[in-house]
């Protein structure tokens, strides 16, 4: 035992050096940084939008037109006597998001029940996803202008009608099942609560899966190469400890990964969806989704670190066996390629589809490559679906252990030294 | 003397190719004996099937009576193998590198930090253990190594060409270094294709080519068998090469 432990500590210092802690610490602070930036974008996109207002018809329906731009979260820029080009040229030099033109006679053509039609100009500066958010501004404005006067029309028409009655006349109420609990809530509501709360999951996942991977197969292809295993295998230790310390210290490295990865994903994300999720995650909502059970509770955070750790490991496992076919470390780089496959299967195809829906022979592929089942994770324990969560962990505790005797018996053979795929120049090359 | 080695017909072939085919030495006690021969002889398998990194595919290895496949694990505690061209952990000091060899070999008792403290002696490297292996040259490195090949005292070390890619200095201070630890008790099987070297060194000669030993003494005897100059003429009389005149 303390030989191993003195192996794994080895292997960690090892694994810990500047050229793998930089990029890593590089790799968060660039999510972090963003995370920011994002934020104070979103902060600005959710302040009142800059659009100009060009009111031809100075009616009282175009002031009230105006006014409840304002009262949308529209910063109004009113001109009433120059032409259209112009006011767009200077709503660009102002970098305003839009342009809207009240056409002469919008008020007496509405009083006469005749559609009026107010032109938008939107000047798209970029194509971003926050970029967009100024014209949503503009159109949820606009919806809210058209349901006011709407709603005075019909007040002149007939006074004492239904309004909501005239014009919404099929309502919905929505309910949201998940196994046997129900909530009054809109279903996608609940979808952009879970996607904000488990998206970072699978590309963490990912990330982690793809960096432990390459720690493992080029540890052991760089002390092949130095010829250090040659030494470390000729001394009396036991070859099974050699696998193991190299398991764990990768394990531990890539546990902290995980945890820097998390920290740097959660940072980001908040930034992206932070203020705008707080928002729109009323109390209402959050008690639907308590209802609904689709939070994680503390067993449920360990059944899903658990699932993880163990896709890790599974990972590390093939990588320790594809390690050893290398002979120096830029052929366990070409030799990890079939492993980021089996990472990248499951990843998009959860990611896109319902993996349950599959035909059987597809979706019985995707099971059993080990690693669908950590992306499969989160949504089955928020589904309540324990039993596939438990199948998964068999599984992939099943896998550990078969890959896991698979390197050790290559460990105990001279396997680990005459097994070689070289993807470098070719005898004779020059 | 007792014999500290006994090889019997051993083989080891890689598919259809042989690299070592059939060959049998035994070495004394406290001697030094050395396998010469050209790249690719098969001096480096047969060492590596001696410090049990790879395994014979046919014949039988006795080191102190300990069968080399049956007792693997009781051979490593008497061997120390120096890989040719190996390295240490870049990432560790010179200090921690020879700890946690000592520690292999070790039990946890005061005796690991003697082992230590004797390589530290050997390499000579002083302060400079301080710092990370990444940082010495190719002599330090190989000093290093050396030294720990031989600090555990092992009963047979066994170095594949301890001096490749040195310059004359250190591999100077490397051959005394071993001629003194064989005085002291330590059987020494090494390899070189550097025939002056292993003239100078050896106490008794193997020449290998293609896997086969062709002839086994003192350099003394097989310079006289050959009426050679030196081991490098006896090695072309054995193996019927021609000397390219340059």
């Amino acid at each position: 035992m303390r030989k191993f432990l003195i192996l794994v500590k080895k292997e960690i210092q090892e694994l810990l050096t500047p050229q793998m802690l930089v990029p890593l610490v590089a790799v968060v602070l660039v999510f972090v940084f963003i995370g920011k930036i994002m934020g104070n974008e979103t902060a600005k996109i959710q302040a009142p939008q800059p659009v100009a207002v060009v009111d031809l018809d100075n009616s009282s329906l175009s002031q009230t037109l105006i006014e409840t731009l304002g009262k949308n979260n529209i910063s109004v820029d009113r001109y009433s006597n120059k032409a259209t080009s112009q006011v767009i040229k200077e709503a660009k030099q102002k970098n305003e998001k839009a342009v809207l033109v009240i056409p002469s006679g919008f008020e007496s053509g509405i009083k006469n029940f005749i559609p009026q039609k107010v032109e938008v100009y939107t000047i798209l500066s970029n194509f971003s996803f926050l970029g967009s958010r100024a014209s949503q501004s503009v159109v949820v404005a606009l919806a809210a202008t058209n349901q006011l006067i709407s709603s005075q029309l019909i007040s002149q028409v007939a006074p004492n009608a239904n309004q909501v009655a005239l014009k919404q006349p099929v309502l919905t109420n929505d309910f949201v099942i998940v196994g046997e609990r129900q909530a009054n809530v809109n279903p996608a509501v609940v979808s952009n609560f879970i996607s904000s709360q488990t998206t970072f999951i699978p590309i963490i996942l990912f990330l982690v899966i793809v960096f432990a991977s390459q720690l493992i197969a080029t540890s052991i292809a760089s002390e092949k190469e130095n010829k250090t295993l040659e030494t470390l295998l000729s001394s009396p230790v036991s070859r099974k400890a050699v696998v193991a310390a190299k398991l764990v210290g990768a394990g531990l490295v890539s546990l902290l990964t995980a945890v820097v990865y998390l920290f740097g994903m959660r940072y980001y994300i908040t930034g992206l969806t932070g203020s705008a999720t707080s928002s729109a995650m009323d109390e209402a909502t959050k008690t639907a989704v308590a209802q609904l059970g689709l939070t994680f509770g503390a067993f449920d955070y360990v059944l899903l670190g658990l699932t993880l750790f163990l896709g890790i490991l599974a990972a590390l496992s093939i990588a320790i066996i594809l390690g050893s076919f290398a002979e120096d470390t830029k052929a366990a780089q070409g030799l990890i390629a079939p492993l980021m496959a089996l990472v990248l299967i499951p990843y998009f195809l959860t990611l896109f589809l319902d993996i349950s829906t599959l035909s059987p022979v597809l979706r019985w592929f995707v099971y059993a490559i080990p690693f669908s089942h950590p992306f499969l994770a989160a949504p089955n324990i928020l589904l309540h679906q324990y039993t596939n969560v438990w199948y998964g962990i068999l599984y992939l505790v099943v896998f550990f252990v078969v890959a896991v005797f698979i390197a050790a018996k290559i460990f105990s053979s001279d396997k680990i030294f005459t097994l070689k795929l070289k993807f470098g120049k070719k005898k004779g090359s020059i | 003397m007792e014999q500290a080695i006994i090889v019997k017909n051993l083989s080891k072939t890689y598919g259809k190719i042989a690299a070592v085919s059939g060959i049998s030495f035994e070495v004394a006690e406290n001697e030094i004996f050395a396998l010469i021969g050209p790249n690719g002889a098969g001096k480096s398998t047969t060492l590596r099937m001696l410090a049990t990194v790879l395994t014979p595919s046919s014949g039988s290895v006795s080191i102190y009576g300990l069968d080399i496949q049956k007792d693997a694990n009781k051979v490593r505690q008497i061997i120390s193998y120096l890989p040719e061209e190996a390295g240490a952990y870049k990432s560790l000091s010179g200090w921690a590198y020879l700890k946690f060899m000592a520690a292999m070999f070790g039990d946890g008792s005061a005796k690991e930090k003697a082992y230590v403290d004797f390589a530290a002696e050997i390499t000579g490297l002083k302060e400079r253990l301080k710092d990370k292996v990444k940082t010495y040259s190719k002599g330090m490195t190989r000093k290093l190594l050396l030294a720990r090949t031989v600090m555990t005292r092992p009963k047979l070390a066994i170095l594949d060409e301890p001096t490749s890619g040195l310059d004359v200095v250190n591999a100077l201070e490397i051959r005394k270094t071993i001629r003194d630890l064989s005085r002291q008790g330590m059987t020494v099987l090494l390899s070189s294709h550097n025939m002056l070297e292993i003239e100078f060194l050896s106490d008794k000669v193997a020449i290998i080519d293609r896997g086969k030993i062709h002839d086994i003494g003192t350099a003394e005897q097989l310079k006289q068998e050959y009426s050679a100059k030196n081991l490098e003429e006896v090695f072309m009389a054995l193996t019927q090469r021609q000397k390219v005149s340059v």
